[in-house]
């Protein structure tokens, strides 16, 4: 049986052997792997991708207090992303399940359709959600667009919930206790993380410094797009978002004031991906 | 099975030389191709797997598509197309070698244009001729003008299914589509491979990068390597080792025996929902259900939750007892084969149990607290911007439910306090985590949360069927105060939406009107409530908080809209479209009464005398309309002049008496069936007198006595708009 490091280890050197380049966990607070700019800048030109990484997800709204065995406010994804596609990569998939341990001929494979949307990225895509006997394991993306704007050639992006194929393939009923290798339970190493932070952001969050930050961080970025650094100013679009995440968890947010954020999210990200664009795509004047 | 055979594809492909003469018509291929023997055609698209909504209906495009594109072009026989999730499969039996030859005929301009005098052509005629290959003396003339006549032999059938292939493909219609590689076809889900054969050989064509061939995919986890397909007349059986069952009616019957077989030892059956099945048909390729138990303690959760857990959020099947109650079992499908069946159902039943936690949970702490204390929490919750809280939504329900039960006093009591503190509570499952987690359990949930709270069981019975009805044939609210209640949140969403302007168009009903309409509409018929709805939806619109124009004009486009869905309910039942235009007036006063009014004259519709008397009134009815005459006077006998008016104005007042005697006891079959005796005294009438006459006064009283006669016929139907 797997412990949750050696499933991710397995992953990690199953998709190095197809070529991936292994990156890191990006160093700023986000909601989903899909933030780290592996993908958010991998899928955004024609420049080839292929790209695993472990990444840590922050869902300030989804935390339980560490009460709930199968909800977390934080929590880790594995994260594929691929371009171009390579044909029969749902095949490869299957093949890298097994790897982990998980044989598909002995299981329940599905493929649910599912769609992603990132209201905050402009971004898009279509895909599946893929069942392993009932449990979504994997969330599988085509992307379509971003920041709008539609993709060609298109990406691939394979997320895999870690928690959940650990619970799977150890039998376990409840997240915390997860055998997470060098003796220690999921448990043992996240449970007060949960606690404290379920507290932060649902109770002791200080608001006011939190809006703040986000006009600040979003200015900020505004500012440095004008200086043409996307990889910065990208930055501040991850704090943004996240600090969104967290005011909304916090209960200091209407839905109308929802709205208006997500659209300050968007509009930041969008600029950075215009430039970014600008800055890194082939330029066809200049071809031409 | 074959697929464990370690045969290399080309070996398990050596089929019996059977039906298809493969040998002879290799031979033939190279003699004149007239005498080639007709092949079938196959085309499998085989995909990435497609989301179950998609594959019926891309099917049917697929089978018309074929048929279409094939017409005129070269003979064949039988069409069929069968599918998966995986397989796009169309299939053409006997294509001719060759297609249609074809004449075609070109019109050019007159003669005298083309041909000079020596009978020479102009320079034009010739160019129109070297158009279509000919010479200008190849051309007809026929009444004076100049045809091109062009002949062609029929292309190769290989040559046309190329184009149809590419042609069907890129015309499908999928609800969503997308790209995945550079070319940027779009198409409901990645091609991986293009099976195209004709007889024994390939149609060989490329699309979104994929090459047609002869390889054939089975089930993408147990199928092995793919086979090599020699020609279309083992594909559905070379898929059928490759566990893939291509016939989505084959694959229903053999899913519906195997939920019989498993569930067999509960005693119950799966429950026969018609969606869940048809999406698990399209969900897996070869079925294999899989029983599992519910643990006890999760049956003590409200049924509707647990069915809608195990069906929507994991497509199980519930299992039933006879009596309908929920047996501790389900079933889940698997796709493929049962190698491994204990681990999928211990998987099975942890997932569901994690969701049947996680309800328990909610249900748990929604019913901590009363529904009565939750409603402070409505007035945060949006219903439309325009339309203000949904906590202003429950005081106007609670309002038009206390003018209704007043409407009704006479006619129809209900009990007013039960349908009052219903009204109030309607919508505080919303704010519940439950309804938060299943907006579909909505008004089944309060009704649960009621009866916890120890509310009268009509006011809980009321809360919880307040949405019925959900969809087109299932029931409506059961107690008339749950009736009453439903209705008045039905009225105030449609002329809330309405004075919003948010009107429903052809194609977009965000609100779903038309669903809520409808429901006003069968409640009215199937409880019959005389409720006098006009004045209903004016109370309405009154209450709305949206400042509106016309209210009068409002309240009139409602009914309107209102009556589009008793329309078409009328006519689906049966009605013709004509009989129903003539119960129009009045009927949204009184729908139940309406509805009788209607099936009278459908009744007495088939009466010999009806249609004649029906023409009759329709020119009764046109006089009245040119002569503008709105006049309600009756008519006074005194003044008439001919027997003929005479005879018309006795007959119809004593065929007024007797079918009012018959109306205010309903019946209005007997109604109508008195007033037709008026008939040959009114053709009489038009035979022997004119209507406008000189005379200013008699043409007053005889107008009086034609509008007398139409205003007694409408009491049951305006005759005029029976089409002959």
């Amino acid at each position: 049986m797997k412990s949750f490091q050696e499933i991710i280890l397995e992953l990690q050197s199953f998709w190095s052997r197809e070529g991936c380049a292994v990156v890191q966990p990006y160093d700023l607070e986000k909601g989903a792997g899909t933030f780290n700019p592996a993908t958010f800048f991998g899928a955004l030109t024609a420049v080839p991708a292929r790209f695993a990484y472990v990444e840590p997800s922050r869902r300030p709204a989804d935390g339980r207090y560490g009460d709930n065995p199968n909800r977390l406010g934080k929590y880790y994804q594995f994260q594929v992303i691929l371009k171009p596609v390579p044909s029969g990569i749902t095949d490869l998939y299957q093949k890298s399940l097994k790897a982990i341990g998980l044989d598909p001929k002995q299981h329940d494979l599905r493929w649910i359709e599912d769609d992603w949307e990132s209201p905050t990225l402009g971004a898009s895509g279509v895909g599946w959600e893929v069942w392993l006997d009932g449990m979504e394991i994997t969330q599988f993306t085509y992307f379509q667009q971003m920041g709008s704007m539609p993709l060609l050639p298109v990406s691939v992006e394979i997320t895999y919930g870690l928690e959940r194929i650990a619970m799977h393939l150890q039998k376990k009923d409840s997240v915390y206790d997860l055998e997470y290798g060098g003796g220690l339970t999921y448990g043992d190493l996240h449970k007060s993380q949960e606690r404290e932070f379920s507290r932060y952001h649902f109770e002791t969050a200080d608001t006011a410094l939190l809006s703040r930050h986000f006009n600040e961080w979003e200015a900020e970025g505004g500012r440095l797009t004008a200086l043409a650094d996307p990889l910065p100013a990208y930055d501040c679009v991850v704090r943004i978002s996240h600090l969104f995440n967290t005011l909304e968890a916090r209960g200091a947010i209407s839905v109308t004031e929802r709205a208006q954020y997500v659209t300050r999210v968007r509009n930041l990200a969008r600029k950075v991906m215009q430039l970014y664009i600008e800055k890194n795509a082939p330029k066809a004047v200049e071809a031409a | 099975m074959s697929l464990k055979k370690k045969k290399s594809p080309l070996e398990a492909m050596a089929f019996s030389d059977g039906q298809i003469p493969y040998e002879a018509g290799r031979k033939k291929a190279s003699s004149p191709p007239r005498k080639a023997p007709a092949r079938d055609f196959l085309l499998d698209v085989h995909t990435e797997p497609l989301p179950a909504r998609f594959v019926a209906p891309v099917l049917e495009q697929l089978r018309t598509g074929a048929a279409k594109w094939l017409e005129g072009k070269a003979p064949h026989g039988e069409i069929s197309v069968s599918g998966t999730l995986r397989h796009l499969i169309v299939t053409v039996k006997s294509v001719s070698p060759k297609g249609h030859d074809k004449s075609e005929k070109f019109k050019g301009p007159k003669e005298q244009a083309w041909k000079l005098p020596d009978g020479k052509f102009t320079p034009a005629a010739e160019g129109f001729a070297r158009k279509y290959g000919l010479c200008a003396a190849d051309l007809k003339p026929e009444d004076g003008i100049l045809y091109a006549e062009v002949h062609s032999k029929g292309e190769a059938s290989s040559a046309l299914l190329q184009a149809m292939i590419l042609d069907l493909l890129k015309s499908l219609q999928f609800p969503k589509s997308m790209t995945w590689e550079p070319s940027g076809f779009k198409f409901g889900r990645p091609i991986r491979a293009l099976t195209c054969l004709l007889g024994d050989k390939v149609v060989a064509v490329e699309l979104a990068g994929v090459k047609s061939g002869r390889a054939v995919y089975g089930h993408p986890v147990l199928a092995k390597a793919p086979t090599v397909l020699k020609d279309p007349s083992k594909h559905s059986a070379v898929l059928r080792q490759g566990l893939v069952i291509i016939d989505p009616a084959e694959r229903r019957e053999y899913l519906l025996k195997a939920l019989e077989l498993t569930t067999k030892k509960t005693g119950g059956r799966t429950e026969d929902d018609a969606e869940l099945i048809d999406e698990t048909v399209f969900m897996v390729e070869h079925p294999v259900p899989i029983l599992s138990k519910l643990r006890e303690e999760h049956m003590k959760l409200p049924a509707a939750l647990l069915k809608l857990v195990m069906k929507k959020q994991l497509k199980f099947f519930p299992v039933m007892a006879r009596d309908g109650s929920l047996l501790p079992y389900f079933v889940g499908v698997r796709d493929g084969l049962s190698c491994g069946n204990a681990l999928v159902r211990e998987g099975y039943q942890r997932v569901l149990e994690a969701r049947f936690n996680d309800a328990a949970f909610f249900l748990g702490r929604d019913a901590a607290s009363t529904l009565e204390s939750k409603l402070p929490l409505l007035e945060r919750v949006m219903y439309q911007k325009a339309l203000g809280s949904i906590s202003q939504k429950a005081a106007r329900v609670e309002s038009l439910v206390s003018w209704m039960g007043s409407h009704l006093r006479h006619t129809a009591p209900i009990d007013e306090r039960a349908a009052s503190s219903a009204a109030r509570l309607v919508y505080a499952d919303l704010v519940t985590d439950v309804v938060r987690e299943f907006p579909e359990l909505q008004g089944q949930m309060g009704g649960v949360y009621a009866r916890n709270d120890g509310l009268d069981e009509r006011v809980a019975l009321a809360i919880e069927q307040f949405y019925f009805p959900v969809a087109a044939k299932t029931p409506i609210p059961a107690t008339p105060e749950a009736a009453v209640v439903s209705l008045a949140g039905k009225l105030d969403s449609l002329s809330g939406c309405f004075a919003a302007g948010l009107i429903p168009t052809g194609s977009s009903d965000p609100y779903a009107l038309r669903r809520q309409a409808l429901g006003v509409v069968r409640i009215l018929l199937e409880k019959q409530l005389p409720l006098d709805l006009e004045q209903a939806l004016e109370e309405a619109v009154k209450l709305q908080p949206v400042v509106v124009p016309g209210p009068g004009k409002l309240s009139a486009q409602l009914a309107d809209f209102v009556w589009g869905r008793a329309q078409s309910l009328f006519e689906e039942m049966g009605y013709a479209s004509d009989e129903v235009r003539s119960i129009r007036e009045g009927a949204l006063k009184d729908l139940p009464n309406a509805f009788r009014r209607l099936a009278a004259v459908r009744a007495v519709r088939r009466e010999p005398a009806f249609e004649s008397l029906a023409a009759s009134f329709k020119r009764a009815a046109n006089i009245l309309r040119q002569a503008k005459s709105e006049n309600s006077e009756p008519p006074d006998r005194a003044l008439l002049q001919d027997e003929a008016d005479f005879d018309l104005y006795d007959a119809l007042v004593g065929a007024e008496g007797a079918a009012n005697d018959r109306i205010v006891r309903g019946d209005f079959e007997g109604g109508l069936k008195s007033l037709v005796a008026v008939k040959p005294f009114l053709d009489l009438f038009f035979e022997k007198v004119m209507v406008m006459v000189e005379d200013e006064s008699l043409k007053r009283q005889r107008l009086a006595l034609l509008g007398k006669l139409a205003r007694a016929f409408k009491r049951v139907a305006d005759l005029s708009e029976i089409q002959s």
